[in-house]
Order: C-alpha cells, then sequence, then structure tokens
C-alpha cells in the first residue's frame, strides 16, 4: 500500500538572483511499514526530500501526496495539522526543547493533541522503557548524553504514533557503537510495531542496514535498490 | 503546558529577564509615585482654596455672584430651607454676610474684606482654625471678636486683644462704624487672604450693615469635591429662579482647567514613559526570539500550529508584564503610602506658590487616586501586548525548514 508518492518534484531554492536546484524531477513511492535511508553525498538533496516528504516545506514543481492530502494547496495551518496527526521528526541534533524535562518532550506531541495527561504519562513511561532511557524522564537535555538526546526524540517521534517518522542523519553526531544501537533500536520499532521510517544517512554502515537504499545525486536519482532477504 | 513553557523560557534568560523585568517596575513605580505627587498637589491647590474661604459649593443670588451687590441677600435660615436631598453629601454649611470696607486704627488704616460668620459652622467649611499664629479662633460669646490674617496684622501693628474700628456702608445708606477686638490672626501662605480677610461674628455685621436676618451666600462643603459640580447643578434646578449653587469650578475656572489639563497630560507622560519601556520590551524579545529560531523550527516540525506559536510570545510577554505589573503596583503603593504619611518638606527651600486661585504649598506629598494606578497598570499590559506582537508574528512567521537548519 503507498503512503507516501512524489512526482515528478523539483526544488529550487533562490538566493537572491541564484537559483540553486536542490532536487530535479524526482519520483518515488513510499509504501507503509517499509526502512528507507536516502544516501548519498553531501548537497545532494536528502534533507530537501525529507522536507518535502514531511509537509515542512513545498515542492517548486510537481506533487507531493501522502496519504490524500495533496500538499500544493494546503495552508501552513494545514500542513501544521497535517505535520501533528502523521509525521515525526528526529534531526541530526539539538532536538529537544532545553527548557523541557525528556518526559515533556516526549509527551509534546501528544499535548500538542490534546491528549489526556495520564494516557500521556503512560504512553511515554512505556516508551522510554523500551527505548532504554527510563529512569531519565525528569532529566533536562543538557544533563543527558548524545544518545540519550536521540533517544528521547525518538520517544517524541513515536509517541503521537504516526505513519511514518523521518530522521535527518540521526546518527552523525554519534559515536559508531551508539549510532549501531540506535539504528538498531529503530528496525525493532520498525518490525514491531510496523512504523514506516525514512532516514538519510552518508555513513555506509549505516546504509547497509537498510532494506531499501535510494541513492541521490546533485538532485537526481541516482539509484534505488531494495534489498529481499 | 504553554504556560509553563512560557515561565520556563522567561526564567531561562534570568539576568535578562530580570533586567527588563525590573526596568519594567521601576518605571511603574516611580510613574506611580509621580503621579501620587502630581495629585497631592493639585488635592492641597484646590484644597487651599476651598479650605481657606471658598468652600466647594456655594449658594447667592446671581446678582451677587456676579458683582457682589450688597442689596442681594437671602433669609439667614435659607439653608434649612433648601431642598437639600443630598444631606450625606454636604459635610458642612456657613451662612455669611460680606462686607468691604476700611479697618482702622490711630496711625493707620486698611481695605478690608469682612465676613460675617457663625463660628461653629464656619469652622466646618474652612480650616482657618488650624492656621492660628497667635490668639485664638473667636467664640459665639465674643460679640466682636476677629480673626484677621498675619500680612493684615502686620500692617495694622495689632496683636490679639486691640481695638480696631471697621467703617463701611450699610444697607441703609448711613456710614456703618464698629468697634472689633482682635482674637485671633491666621496665615495661610496665600497673601490675598493674610493681607485682606478678617472674619468676625455674622450678627455683630448685620448689625453694622443695618440687615437683621440677612446674609448674602452658604458657602458647603461636599465629601468628594470631584462631584461637587453634579451637586451644584441638581440643587440650581431644585432651587427657586433667583437662587444659584456655583461649584468650586465655576469659583475658580483656572483651577478647573488646571485640574483637567492634568487628566489630559497624565496620559501624555504615561504614554512616553511606556514608549521607552515598550521599546526594552521589544529589544528583549526579538533577541530571544532570534535565539531560539531552531527551537520555533523543532516546535513547528512537531505541528504547533503558526497561531500557538504566536501565543507563546504573547504569553512570555504578558506574563513579563503581568509580574511587572503585580510588583509595580505594589512598589508604587509602598512609596505613594511613605509620600503620603511622610512626605518631603521643601519649606527650606522654597516659599508657596499661588498659582491658580491656589496655593502649592512648599511640600512634597502625595494622595492615593485611582486614576493613578490604574493608567499605568492598563497601560502597561497594553504596551506589554503591543511590543510582544512584532517579536511574536516574527516567530510565527519563520519559516520551518530555514529554522530547522538554523544552529
Ligand atoms: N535554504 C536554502 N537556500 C539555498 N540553498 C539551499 C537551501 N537549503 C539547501 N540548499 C542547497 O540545496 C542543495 C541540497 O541541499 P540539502 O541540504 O538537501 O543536501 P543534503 O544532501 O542534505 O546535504 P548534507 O549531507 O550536507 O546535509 C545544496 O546545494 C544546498 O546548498
Ligand atoms: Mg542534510
Amino acid at each position: 500500500m503507498s503512503l507516501i508518492k512524489l512526482k515528478n518534484v523539483s526544488k529550487i531554492y533562490r538566493l537572491g538572483s541564484q537559483k540553486i536546484p536542490a532536487l530535479t524531477d524526482l519520483s518515488l513511492v513510499f509504501d507503509v511499514g517499509e526502512f528507507v535511508v536516502l544516501a548519498g553525498p553531501s548537497g545532494s538533496g536528502k534533507t530537501t526530500a525529507l522536507n518535502l516528504i514531511g509537509c515542512l516545506d513545498r515542492p517548486t514543481a510537481g506533487q507531493v501526496i501522502i496519504g490524500d492530502l495533496d500538499l500544493q494547496s494546503a495552508s501552513s495551518r494545514q500542513l501544521a495539522d497535517f505535520r501533528l496527526q502523521h509525521i515525526g521528526f528526529i534531526f541530526q541534533s539539538y532536538n529537544l526543547i532545553p527548557v523541557l524535562t525528556a518526559a515533556e518532550n516526549a509527551e509534546f506531541t501528544l499535548m500538542l493533541q490534546k491528549v489526556p495527561k495520564q494516557i500521556r504519562r503512560q504512553r511515554v513511561s512505556k516508551l522510554f522503557a523500551e527505548l532504554g532511557i527510563d529512569g531519565l524522564e525528569g532529566r533536562r537535555p543538557a544533563d543527558l548524553s548524545g544518545g540519550q538526546q536521540q533517544r528521547v526524540a525518538i520517544a517524541r517521534a513515536m509517541a503521537a504514533e504516526p505513519h511514518v517518522i523521518l530522521a535527518d542523519e540521526p546518527t552523525a553526531n554519534l559515536d559508531s557503537h551508539t549510532a549501531e544501537e540506535l539504528l538498531e533500536l529503530m528496525r525493532r520499532l520498525n518490525r514491531e510495531k510496523g512504523t514506516t521510517f525514512i532516514f538519510s544517512s552518508h555513513d555506509d554502515r549505516v546504509i547497509s542496514q537498510a532494506r531499501r537504499v535510494i541513492r541521490l545525486e546533485d538532485g537526481h536519482l541516482a539509484a534505488d535498490i531494495t534489498i529481499t532477504a | 503546558m504553554l504556560l509553563t513553557l512560557a515561565f520556563r523560557n522567561l526564567w531561562r534568560n534570568r539576568r535578562r529577564t530580570l533586567l527588563t523585568l525590573s526596568a519594567m517596575v521601576v518605571s511603574a513605580a516611580l510613574l506611580i509615585l509621580a503621579l501620587g505627587v502630581f495629585s497631592g498637589m493639585f488635592k492641597d491647590m484646590l484644597a487651599s482654596a476651598t479650605e481657606q474661604y471658598y468652600g466647594h459649593l456655594v449658594i447667592a443670588r446671581p446678582e451677587y455672584h456676579l458683582r457682589r451687590d450688597l442689596f442681594a441677600h437671602l433669609p439667614a435660615d435659607i439653608a434649612d430651607q433648601l431642598p437639600l436631598e443630598n444631606e450625606a453629601e454636604i459635610t458642612g454649611k456657613s451662612p455669611r454676610l460680606r462686607s468691604f470696607g476700611l479697618l482702622s486704627r490711630p496711625e493707620t488704616s486698611q481695605p478690608v474684606e469682612l465676613l460675617g460668620i457663625i463660628p461653629r459652622m464656619e469652622q466646618q467649611v474652612t480650616s482657618l482654625q488650624h492656621q492660628l499664629t497667635a490668639g485664638h479662633y473667636p467664640t459665639e460669646e465674643e460679640h466682636n471678636g476677629a480673626l484677621i490674617g498675619q500680612g493684615l496684622a502686620r500692617k495694622m501693628k495689632v496683636k490679639p486683644g486691640d481695638e480696631m474700628v471697621f467703617v463701611t456702608q450699610a444697607a441703609d445708606g448711613s456710614i456703618g462704624n464698629d468697634l472689633l477686638i482682635v482674637s485671633g490672626i491666621f496665615a495661610t501662605g496665600d497673601s490675598r487672604h493674610d493681607n485682606n480677610l478678617v472674619l468676625a461674628p455674622l450678627p455683630w455685621l448685620q448689625q453694622v450693615l443695618v440687615l437683621p436676618g440677612r446674609i448674602h451666600e452658604v458657602a458647603m462643603v461636599v465629601a468628594d469635591p470631584m462631584t461637587a459640580a453634579q451637586i451644584a447643578d441638581r440643587l440650581t434646578a431644585a432651587l427657586p429662579e433667583n437662587i444659584e449653587v456655583l461649584d468650586w469650578g465655576d469659583l475658580l475656572p483656572e483651577m478647573r482647567e488646571v485640574i483637567a489639563a492634568y487628566d489630559v497630560s497624565r496620559m501624555i507622560v504615561v504614554t512616553i514613559l511606556y514608549l521607552a519601556t515598550g521599546l526594552g520590551i521589544l529589544n528583549t524579545f526579538f533577541m530571544s526570539v532570534m535565539e531560539r529560531t531552531r527551537e520555533f523550527g523543532i516546535l513547528m516540525a512537531q505541528g504547533m500550529r503558526p497561531w500557538t506559536i504566536r501565543g507563546l510570545v504573547l504569553l512570555e510577554t504578558l506574563l513579563l508584564g503581568g509580574l511587572a505589573l503585580v510588583i509595580g503596583l505594589l512598589c508604587g503603593a509602598i512609596l505613594t503610602l511613605y509620600m503620603q504619611q511622610i512626605g518631603i518638606d521643601l519649606s527650606g527651600y522654597i516659599t508657596s506658590v499661588t498659582y491658580a486661585g491656589g496655593t502649592i504649598l512648599p511640600r512634597l506629598h502625595a494622595v492615593f487616586e485611582a486614576g493613578n494606578f490604574l493608567v499605568p497598570a492598563g497601560m502597561l499590559l497594553l504596551v506589554s501586548l503591543f511590543a510582544g506582537f512584532l517579536p511574536a508574528n516574527r516567530a510565527a512567521r519563520l519559516d520551518p525548514v530555514v529554522a530547522v537548519r538554523d544552529i
């Protein structure tokens, strides 16, 4: 079942009079439950593609269709609501709101969804246990290690049970051991809960863990390989 | 949770928040104090004019108001016949007969204004009894005891117990004259009264003027001077055609102007001072929003609506404004209370000044007036809201793509 469709998508950034084509005529289809990595050298358009898939940005040309929502005609409020209901984001670093505790950060989307406090607490403490960060609920981000912070970010992305979690180089700031653990965790969540993961990376060890690798070069699709076990 | 977030965001940069807060508190508190002192000054001015001489309301015939016509007199018990249904608001009534004449001693004579009064009743309206420098206030038993101004006493070279002769034209066309004995000497600081005014018993003056049982006016005081005009209008409407009630605003038109101008200038002063405070808040919150660009990007990526982001920043400014308001009002009230109870005596540096018919005393002292608190308070909230709006808009309009990139 197809979840996300990019149809001939182009994105051109403008810097003054200069036009920077970040993505050119990209067409992709993502299905429910996939575990996909966007690979490619720096500047190849990975972040741009994730932002488009995540409804954070609109394409210059072409269509991004998620479920039955066509992004072109949506207002920024509609986009915000759509992100809230369907999409989880994990960024490379500094993902968390520094004035909120780990648990409050993780509860944040649920709070925006007006989920009652009790249910929020329950869900988040369950997730913290699954992610191996139970006991850190009351800590501020500044008092957490990079790996712990990323786990809290995953908990936040997972808490609202979105259809897809987008992660832009989630392991780039972590040492290789922690990075591997985190990746393993995401794969497990993908297996057990069926959550779709799309993340970007240029680390070959990370890329080798994915079942589908989409390779971008200069904003073009260079390869789309699915590894069938 | 938005409230928690707003609170913690404020607390995050403690030094900056506290600096902005103290600027707001100080400006609000000093403003309240300054307004209190101004109000005190105006109250002094008004009180000096009304308590030394006029009263808040004066009942008389229109010709008497206009020309001090000797013959425009009223029965002495007029005040009791009037439909004074506002008995509660009127706290004092004093029937008076007035005469202009010469006060003589063998060596010198001076033109004076002589008020015939009933001591017990006059003391409800004016407060010369508290401004005596020698002798005592004339009593009902002294049939020709006089209270005279200090300047006048000096020119006449009299002291309590001395005799003087008052000469004037009586109502029957004869020359009225009779002996007065100085009972006391008063000093108000207002030279017009100190050099010119004499108070003597009403029956004595009625006899000199050959106007038995008659008076020229009834001076009255009310609990709140600001309601005097309304009461005057109400009373005039209920009185016979040939009797009129004037309030202190009619008797002292400049004073009314000065007080009306104060209400306007208060708004202007508050606006100017708060414009500066507003710029301070604006600066603080712009800085705070710029620093948090990435955080707003993350909040947006989580699905926080632009309006909620705007609300968050506005909430922060309003929290700060509200806090400043509470502390500022409190400090302002304490300062005002201090200046009300103790005040600052300036008599060593300046003398009293007579202006717009009233006397500005050489002292700083404050009074409580609701407007002096409500205007700064309301404006502070308004200014916080306005100063918050620009940064809030800025935050809400951030492009999430650019914002999350910002580290
Ligand atoms: N806001 C922007 N304004 C102008 N140009 C931009 C902007 N964002 C990205 N670009 C340009 O678009 C191209 C693609 O950028 P993008 O960030 O998508 O690449 P990336 O694959 O994520 O790179 P990296 O691995 O370094 O994160 C680059 O040439 C980049 O300079
Ligand atoms: Mg990138």
